[in-house]
């Protein structure tokens, strides 16, 4: 909580209390039982977690990408799989509250915050991952409908949720080519793969999502025509930070949880925590972690600054605090021992749950990609 | 007892002021028809009494769950205005004049303590001061 100001404490202590009290409790049931924790994540919204950097007319919260980083950091201490959900979902509500005309921001968004409704993010097609702006899914233009034809990959909350925002093409190929709908479930000619079944993140449901003549007003669309990637991008910077936030939430409680173990465990007559070479490896993830923090919060103020930057800061951050978080968490299971690897003990899930943000939301190679073509551009 | 004085004292003034019974340290309150069932930490444990309405209570830490503060209300904290009443206005005077400290003293230094060779020299030394 270094150079927080006082509301950011204050923020960080209900969060921080909400993940321990009603979260950390049940995370390893939700992922044991691959249950989504609809009631749970409702509550958080009652106390606006739902539209955190949404703006209040419409129920958000409208705190800044620091404020949310800080929240998000601490509610993954006490469950990383559901509040990455969450963090997706608050980056949809973002796309349309910022991209939306009133009366999309109007019939969309209160019911997001409130989490009435949940939302689902479409971008990832089977033939088009890292390279996004290939996708295929077409939107053809039939009077005041877009009539979609095609199939999304590995959609966070896929099935279970209401609202999806989908990148799709009602032009050309390439970027321009895309545009943004505001799909919900029920419509004719949409529906869903089966439930994936994944190493982590199993608080959320993750299925494909398949459109076969879905017929979408206009009116659903974000945007102008060709604005999709754009406004998809812009999400992802912000859920970048997001991401790369959980995953300090995790290597921070298993800091805290390795210390504790090895104060409690004794091996060869002493407790671990008297082997200097622990203690060694402790500071080293202890420094990481907060260097990695670090990276994230400057990376959550250039963006909310609007700087030039942002989206390359976000990047770099993205890269270093997952890559980091994920070897602090590995080698605290390491220092667990044996139990490190029963599910009787947390560490293991905080592991298999941040595996996953080295991967999505831009993998870390694609991080490298945009930082590198940033430097090389001049 | 506020967390300021420690005085445990406001909350039995004020119901001997208005005679009205008392339960205080209330962990568990339950409403009846003109009366309250009380359930009171006390050091022994639990004590339930039931009072006839009106009455005072005040509560224990363990009497309920605090709820979460909400972002919004958060931010609106810093904005709520902070009004000050003189106490003249209320028609209270005198006020905190009417309590004197008289003196603020540190519990004794724990002396050490004496080991006995038998339950004789045991008796002996108690009755020698005076505890028995």
């Amino acid at each position: 909580s270094t150079g927080l100001t006082e509301d950011q404490k204050e923020f960080q202590k209900v969060a921080l209390d909400f993940a321990a009290k009603e979260m950390a409790p049940y995370m390893a049931e939700w992922d044991e039982k691959e249950i989504f924790p609809v009631e749970t994540m409702r509550k958080a919204a009652q106390l606006g977690f739902g539209g955190i950097y949404v703006k209040p007319d419409v129920g958000g919260s409208g705190l800044s990408r620091l404020d949310t980083s800080i929240i998000f950091e601490a509610l993954s201490t006490g469950c990383v799989s559901t509040t990455a959900y969450m963090s997706i979902h608050n980056m949809c509500v973002w796309m349309i509250d910022t991209f939306g005309n009133e009366e999309q921001r109007r019939r969309f968004c209160p019911s997001l915050c409130s989490m009435e409704k949940f939302a689902s993010y479409c971008l990832t097609e089977p033939g088009s991952g890292s390279d996004a702006a290939s996708l295929l899914t077409s939107a053809q233009r039939k009077g005041d409908t877009y009539v979609l034809n095609g199939s999304k990959a590995f959609i966070s909350g896929g099935g279970d949720t209401d609202v999806y925002v989908v990148m799709c093409r009602t032009g050309g190929p390439g970027p321009k080519g895309i545009s943004c709908l505001v799909l919900e479930k029920g419509m004719p000619g949409l529906s869903f793969g089966k439930k994936e079944k994944k190493v982590g993140w199993n608080s959320q449901p993750t299925r494909a999502v398949i459109f076969e003549d879905c017929i979408v007003p206009v009116g659903n669309r974000l945007g102008a025509e060709g604005q999709g990637f754009s406004i998809a991008m812009q999400g992802l910077n912000g859920g970048r930070i997001n991401i790369a936030s959980c995953s300090l939430g995790a290597a921070h409680a298993s800091v805290l949880l390795t210390q504790e173990h090895l104060t409690v465990r004794k091996q060869f007559g002493e407790p671990l925590a008297n082997n200097q070479y622990l203690q060694f490896r402790l500071a080293e993830m202890a420094t990481r972690l907060v260097a990695a923090r670090l990276m994230v919060r400057n990376a959550a103020r250039a963006l909310q600054e609007g700087r030039e930057d942002a989206a390359v800061l976000c990047s770099m951050a993205k890269l270093f605090a997952t890559d980091e978080c994920f070897g602090i968490c590995n080698q605290a299971l390491q220092m667990h021992g044996g139990y490190g690897y029963l599910k009787d003990y947390a560490v293991q899930q905080f592991v298999r749950d941040i595996r996953v943000h080295q991967i999505l939301e831009g993998t870390n190679e694609v991080m490298r990609m945009i930082v590198a073509r940033n430097l090389l551009q001049g | 007892q506020a967390i300021d004085d420690d005085c445990n004292q406001t909350g039995q003034l004020l119901a001997a002021m208005l005679d009205w019974p008392q339960g205080t340290f209330a962990s568990r309150v339950q409403l009846e028809d003109g009366a309250v069932r009380v359930e009171r930490e006390v050091d022994g444990g639990l004590e339930t009494l039931r009072l006839r309405l009106p009455a005072v209570l005040t509560a224990d830490l363990r009497l309920n769950e605090p709820r979460y503060a909400t972002l919004p209300n958060i931010m609106k904290a810093k904005k709520k205005p902070l009004e000050v009443i003189p106490g003249a206005e209320l028609g209270v005077s005198g006020g905190s004049a009417r309590l004197k400290v008289l003196q603020v003293q540190e519990p004794p230094a724990r002396a050490g303590g004496e080991k006995v060779e038998n339950v004789t020299e045991l008796v002996e030394k108690l009755r020698h001061c005076g505890r028995i």
